[in-house]
């Protein structure tokens, strides 16, 4: 029954976009080209886009906790429209899917923004956004905008990584430097990985946990104004380097710590990093350090994280035409690990040090329509990894299919991606865009 | 390697970038020196005016006849004439690469910066200089095509002069770093304009050919505004097209910014009434 549906899911955004086809694009090649139509509707204010997707994603292995296979099983649609009011722009994008995993029809506003220029050195956005910064790939120091890592373990599109916050980002452009400052009123956590879908191991349980009676649930910290987030940067361009400084007032994006009767809460957080980015050797190198000083700063509260430095370096060089290799260098070192080590139980008790490398590979082929890309975490302190080979084949301007995997292991059940050992899972996505 | 792109790119953005030098193309003497020539039609392909815009569309066509298009707004500005410039390229079609921003602060003396901006995850990555010769989404120009490739990159000589061309032979100083043995151009003699492009492999066999379709005069300055590269080994090609193009709008440096990655400059952008 639910693979029927699936399927009917599946073969249904098809159908419904054979009609609006690309021959119409080409004919207007025909005659002089640049009077027709095609041309001027670029340049109109307003236009909807937007793509139907349908997905589907399985457990290569089964999941005690979760009777489900599937950890994708949607048909999507995603709306985009923007305009100008006066000289301000608008712009909307709202998905609205059904999914057959978390059974139901859900709605993710994805943007709702109104960009305006109050003076000319100041631009200001403000509403629904997708904010990202920072120098890492798949890794985050000083971007502490949400992720939402449900949707990048079960193989959506890359971008939905990055999950919306209400928000407002105010930026000030001088001549050597920018200064961006946003400010997200009401706490946005990550989209973490909560039990449904995908399970995760806990350590006061000693085991793993899903939903719906191990469903980690945290509630966010919602006064106004003092729970609010505010993120900052101070950036610039020097020759070919980019450097930044950052700050974050505001709170782990995970529930990471336990209050006092063993709910999980958002402990308080402050970060504060710098980074560089620069052209070396044919490539491009960067840098970026993040100081987490949280709230435990003699580190013998065993409810709440110890503060963190955390330091990354990372490559990336074509290494023939069409290939390009990419690796990184990460660190998370926790500070007075001594206290720690007296106040917590050592089973699952994260290392001093947890290092981490990454590597990617993408390769262009077919005229860059067919896109072959790998990426991996491995940890060797955790001794564990998360392998995420993906291939993308664009049959035209509009059908994209993509199919890829998310492979976890470790040698142990606790660590940050052995845990989700059960999680590792194939998918697939057919793509109409528009 | 990037001799290629760069004479192809020559014809492409050129179009886009037509060149002010018609003084020189109207003296009636022909020029005898072949960097004199390779200067001249360095200028008039790629450094035409102090600034220009122009809209830009590509029709890619691979070996089975199946097509594709890609659209975009590109801005260009010149720090110095034969010197730096800066290129800001706006994606509207296809759907997938729709409001993505590619920049190119273009350096004489040492690597391209090239940044790319994803609006999905309003990420502003920065692409290595490396991978300049490869396709240019998707279509049979490469990303240095769009920005230029340096004259000192290559050794010419002039092959002949007939009544309408110059007819150079260009080879590259670094032969591991291009994919091409040399390649041939054909240079307006009036307008400087290389028309014809055709890059030889190290068999000897013609694979690539770059020509200009059409030449047009924009506020004075002699523009390729249609352009065509094609593949000779697959058979594929790229047609591509300039439109609402102008020169001389007033850019500054400050456009060419991370600001204008995240926030497109829509008043530059928009088309010229």
């Amino acid at each position: 029954m639910r693979s029927a549906l699936i399927a009917a899911l599946l073969l249904a955004a098809p159908a419904a976009f054979a009609a609006g086809d690309t021959a119409t694009d080409s004919a207007d090649w025909g005659g002089d080209a640049w009077g027709g139509d095609s041309w001027s509707q670029d340049q109109s204010a307003s236009r909807l886009h937007g793509f139907f997707e349908a997905g589907i994603g399985a457990r290569i292995q089964d999941d005690p906790l979760l009777e489900d296979d599937l950890t994708l099983g949607e048909t999507r649609g995603r709306l985009e429209w923007a305009g100008e009011l006066g000289s301000a722009r608008y712009s909307l994008k709202g998905d609205l899917y059904a999914d057959a995993v978390e059974n139901g029809l859900h709605g993710d506003l994805r943007e709702a923004v109104l960009s305006f220029t109050p003076l000319q050195q100041v631009d200001i956005q403000a509403g629904q956004q997708v904010l990202t910064w920072g120098t890492g790939d798949m890794l985050f120091l000083n971007d502490m905008f949400p992720k939402d890592w449900k949707s990048f373990f079960a193989g959506r599109d890359e971008s939905y990584l990055k999950a919306p916050a209400a928000s407002i980002k105010g930026s000030y452009f001088a001549d050597s430097f920018s200064v961006d400052l946003v400010w997200t009123p009401l706490f946005e956590s990550d989209r973490y990985i909560d039990g449904e879908r995908f399970s995760y191991f806990s350590p006061l349980s000693g085991g793993y946990q899903a939903a719906p009676d191990g469903k980690l649930s945290a509630d966010d910290p919602d006064d106004l104004p003092e729970d609010g987030e505010l993120a900052a940067r101070i950036s610039g361009l020097s020759g070919a380097t980019e450097w930044a400084l950052y700050g974050y007032r505001g709170f782990w994006k995970q529930p990471m710590g336990m209050d006092s009767l063993g709910h999980a809460i958002f402990p308080r957080l402050d970060v504060y990093g710098a980074s560089l980015r620069g052209t070396l050797g044919g490539g491009i190198a960067n840098a970026e350090v993040a100081w987490y000083d949280g709230k435990d700063s003699g580190g013998d509260d065993p409810l709440i994280p110890n503060d963190q430095l955390r330091l990354l370096l990372g490559y990336d060089h074509e290494i023939v035409p069409h290939l390009t290799g990419a690796g990184q260098y990460y660190v998370e070192w926790t500070q007075d690990y001594d206290a720690l080590r007296r106040t917590s139980a050592a089973d699952y008790r994260a290392d001093q040090f947890r290092h981490v490398l990454t590597f990617r590979l993408t390769w262009k082929l077919m005229q860059d329509n067919l896109t072959l890309s790998w990426f991996n975490y491995w940890s060797p302190s955790d001794q564990d990894y998360y392998l995420r080979p993906q291939a993308s084949y664009r049959f035209d301007d509009h059908w994209t299919l993509s199919g890829g995997a998310n492979l976890f292991g470790g040698k142990q059940e606790h660590t940050f991606f052995g845990q989700f050992e059960n999680a590792s899972n194939v998918w697939a996505r057919l793509r109409y865009g528009f | 390697m990037k001799t290629l792109l760069q004479r192809v790119n020559v014809l492409m953005l050129g179009a886009l970038m037509a060149t002010p030098l018609m003084s020189a193309p109207l003296q009636a003497a022909d020029l005898t020196d072949v960097q004199q020539i390779v200067d001249q039609a360095n200028l008039a392909s790629y450094y035409q005016g102090k600034d220009g815009r122009s809209e830009v569309r590509m029709l890619i066509t691979d070996g089975q006849g199946r097509e594709q298009l890609r659209q975009f707004t590109i801005l260009r500005y010149d720090v110095a004439d034969a010197g730096d410039q800066y290129f800001y390229v706006a994606f509207s079609r296809p759907a997938d690469v729709r409001d993505t921003v590619f920049m190119v602060a273009k350096h004489v003396d040492r690597d391209d910066d090239r940044w790319l901006y994803l609006p999905g995850l309003d990420l502003v990555k920065r692409i290595s200089a490396g991978d300049k010769r490869t396709s240019f989404v998707g279509s049979h120009f490469f990303y240095e095509d769009v920005s230029g490739r340096n004259p000192a990159e290559d050794n010419f000589e002039l092959i002949s002069t007939d009544d309408s061309f110059y007819h150079l032979k260009a080879t590259p100083k670094d032969p591991a770093s291009v994919e091409f043995a040399s390649y041939t151009l054909a240079v307006d003699k009036h307008t400087m304009l290389p028309m014809k492009i055709e890059y030889t492999d190290a068999g000897g066999k013609l694979y690539r050919r770059v020509e200009a379709l059409e030449v047009k005069e924009i506020q004075g300055y002699p523009t390729v505004i249609s352009n065509k590269v094609s593949d000779l080994r697959s058979g594929g090609q790229t047609l591509m097209q300039f439109g609402f193009m102008k020169y001389d709008i007033g850019l500054d440096e400050s456009v060419f910014s991370e600001r204008s990655l995240r926030n497109p400059p829509r008043d530059w952008l928009r088309r010229p009434q």
